[in-house]
């Protein structure tokens, strides 16, 4: 709140200028923190523990969703972005006093109680989203990134954060499903005659990218750790430069090199147009709207194929490859075929993306898949918690979204990027949400955790 | 031990040969850590294998395993001879336990075994994506028979603690259990009792008992020679890599050179310090540290 009223004194010139509001609400901000530093310890425990009847809990997700339903909303409406930044820090508040005050780890355990509740009111939120804009499709463009990219980072969340890989040139695999989607589509620039319909070419993106997955993967996954990821890299720039070369000077003309395919149509699904606006329930949600809802029921396969593996005997084979890569051998457990699987599901996954992207963004070009896009993925799913679902989408959200409203910050980004990430490496290595597994991983010698993580498992169990 | 004797006449196929390991010779650089090594295991029988530190037992071990490539020599199972390829050899029927113990600590008991069970199902990703009825059939047998194994080896009451939090006796059993759910014909346990109390090490023989009991072969790499001469049906003593012994557990017990070996006498000290077999053991020494 000091930073606000000093906000507010640079902006309107003197500190006699701010309102009586602004004093109001720096005392409260005081009162605040003065009584979340009087919480004491122990009741955070308590309260951890504390059950309610669980339609209460029930409500309590709900009322929590709706919350962050209009308060995302909210703070995309924001146009000034030092109110935005205000808005941010009343967040990082509350979240603070939440953690301090228990709040949070009840609300992790009534979630666990309740995952499917979750699950439905996360998707009805992020489904009456668009709702609230009024059809404006500024806010709209920027969700429907926001899910690309967060669609991408779930597809490198199955290689990095359940198979344990590193990957740095997952980008390519996005890029190789984009250059499917511009190339088999009805664009003037379009290098191949075919033109499918748009389910065909979405599985041809898809399997294309998968392909490219298990040509890499074959060779490259014999070296692990950080062989791996500079052999990734490696791959990464390769396909980039084979896209930027590809224009008909050297080998054929598939890509037209620098220049891109530009001018992709719209998708059409019958007579419905993503590029019109459509009335529903007497609220015009417009082009970007269109592609939103699409890009809501990729993710939501991409959540089912990421969760069913993770339950599944693949997925326990790849937690034994994570912890022990040669006992897994020994077990019987197919390592390498394991570890393809992975590269090559998630390279799938960011190829269906990869055809979507291609239209939205009307053109591909090689540079829109720089290696530090691979970069922001992978800080996306370390930020967010490796190996979760909502760990991960919350980072994709943080890191495409806030650029996006902070873009005074633009020159800075990288170094704040940078900054949160040696932050988060040094307090809270597992991430935002920590998958409980992961967070035993990076906390090796601590028996209380493993302890409390063993009654949880119990408390799922019952 | 009336149950042992019992179980013993019961073997209907004893005398088969199940394992059979023929000339394996293992050398790193210039170093042979195995040299030249036969073993055979016949069914449902308990065979020891012991010798001083470094004589190259769990070399010899991983040999078996398809951990190292034997540089010469035959390993053959059931007269199939083995790839030396960890999976391939559990697929055939082989498992093992480890020396120091290499659970999968960040895992429940039960989820430890269930990994055990993946060579033996075969559900794959597009299965168990869409939860097809195989997929669902098998991820209900695998937690049968995870729970099922668990129970065998005593530990029906940990099903979900977490490996790393079980006390150590019970994590070698988790292990053997683990090794169990791959359906082998012939368990490798190497030293199953290090570290153990008296009461523990009773427990883990009774435990070894009853896996051959329930029709399977056991090999057994032990120091405490009071368990494995109660053990075993026959014993190999390992010396240098080389077989110094092999016999009853009586016949073992009672030869010199297995004393001589162990405890040392005056002399072979000395022939020790400048014999030219020293950098052979020392050699295996470092080879079982690194597995």
């Amino acid at each position: 709140m000091t930073v606000v009223l000093v906000a507010i004194t640079v902006e309107a010139g003197g500190l006699v200028n701010i309102e009586p509001g602004g004093w109001i609400s720096f005392l409260g901000a005081v009162l605040l923190f003065a009584a979340s530093r009087l919480v004491l310890p122990k009741e955070t425990r308590d309260l951890a523990q504390a059950r309610l009847p669980g339609w209460a809990e029930i409500l309590v997700i709900v009322i929590l969703m709706a919350a962050i339903l209009f308060g995302t909303a909210y703070a995309l409406g924001l146009t000034d972005a030092w109110a935005f930044v205000l808005f941010l820090m009343l967040v990082t508040g509350v979240v603070i006093t939440g953690i301090r005050a228990g709040l949070l780890s009840w609300l992790g355990h009534v979630t666990t109680r309740h995952k499917h509740v979750l699950t439905l009111a996360a998707f009805a939120v992020a489904f009456f989203f668009p709702f609230t804009q009024n059809g404006s499709d500024a806010n709209m463009s920027i969700a429907s990134q926001v899910l690309i990219f967060a669609a991408a980072a779930m597809g490198l969340n199955i290689v990095v954060g359940l198979a344990g890989l590193l990957d740095l040139g997952y980008i390519a695999f996005l890029g190789a499903g984009a250059y499917v989607g511009a190339t088999l589509s009805t664009s003037a620039f379009a290098t191949i005659g075919w033109k499918p319909p748009f389910m065909v070419v979405v599985l041809v993106g898809a399997c294309v990218s998968g392909t490219l997955g298990l040509i890499i993967g074959a060779p490259t996954l014999r070296v692990s750790g950080d062989y791996l990821a500079i052999v990734t890299l490696g791959f990464g720039e390769i396909f980039r430069l084979s896209m930027f070369n590809l224009d008909g000077n050297n080998g054929p003309n598939l890509t037209h090199g620098p220049n891109g395919v530009p001018a992709i149509p719209d998708l059409t699904f019958g007579s419905f147009n993503f590029g019109d606006t459509h009335d529903l329930l007497g609220i015009p949600l417009a082009r970007f709207s269109n592609y939103y809802f699409l890009l809501l029921v990729l993710i939501a396969f991409i959540i089912l194929v990421f969760s069913r593996l993770n339950n599944s005997r693949i997925g326990r084979g790849w937690v034994a490859i994570r912890e022990d890569e040669k006992a897994a051998e020994a077990m019987g457990v197919n390592v390498f075929g394991l570890k393809i699987l992975a590269f090559v599901v998630g390279a799938f996954l960011a190829g269906m993306a990869g055809t979507i992207k291609a239209h939205q963004d009307v053109s591909v070009t090689p540079d829109q898949y720089i290696f530090l896009e691979s970069a922001f993925l992978l800080a996306a799913i370390v930020l967010g918690g490796m190996g979760t679902v909502a760990g991960v989408l919350i980072g994709a959200v943080i890191l495409k979204l806030l650029p996006e409203k902070l873009r005074f910050f633009a020159d800075y980004r990288l170094l704040l990027f940078g900054l949160l990430l040696v932050l988060m490496m040094r307090f809270r290595p597992e991430g935002l949400v920590a998958s409980r597994r992961r967070q035993l991983e990076f906390h090796e010698e601590d028996e209380e955790l493993a302890v409390r993580v063993e009654g949880d498992i119990a408390e799922v169990v019952i | 031990m009336t149950v042992t004797a019992e179980a013993v006449d019961a073997r209907p196929s004893a005398g088969v040969p199940l394992l059979q390991a023929e000339g394996v010779i293992m050398r790193f650089g210039g170093l042979t850590a195995v040299n030249n090594v036969n073993m055979t295991v016949n069914e449902g029988e308990i065979v020891g294998l012991i010798g001083p530190n470094g004589a190259g037992k769990t070399t010899f071990f991983n040999c078996l395993t398809g951990m190292y490539k034997p540089t010469e020599g035959h390993v053959r199972l059931s007269g199939v001879e083995l790839p030396p390829k960890p999976r391939a050899v559990v697929k055939a029927g082989m498992a093992r336990t480890f020396q120091n113990i290499r659970l999968f600590a960040n895992m429940t008991a039960l989820e430890n075994v269930m990994v055990g069970r993946y060579c033996r199902t075969s559900s794959g990703a597009f299965t168990s994506i869409v939860h097809g009825p195989k997929f669902k059939r098998e991820e209900a047998e695998t937690r049968e028979r995870a729970q099922e194994l668990l129970d065998f080896v005593g530990l029906g009451t940990s099903t979900d603690h977490l490996a790393r939090n079980m006390p150590y006796g019970n994590q070698r059993r988790l292990e053997i259990a683990r090794a169990l759910a791959t359906d082998p014909k012939l368990v490798l346990l190497d030293e199953p009792t290090a570290g153990m109390n008296p009461l523990e090490t009773r427990q883990a023989s009774e435990l070894i008992f009853k896996i051959r009991d329930s029709g399977l072969a056991v090999v057994v790499i032990e120091h405490d020679m009071r368990f494995i001469f109660n053990l075993c049906d026959r014993v190999l003593c390992l010396v240098r890599g080389e077989t110094l012994v092999e016999g009853t557990p009586d016949e073992v017990q009672s030869d010199h050179r297995v004393i001589e070996a162990y405890i040392g006498t005056g002399t072979d000290d000395e022939d020790d310090d400048d014999g030219p077999d020293d950098g052979t053991a020392a050699g295996a020494q470092d080879a079982e540290d690194t597995p």
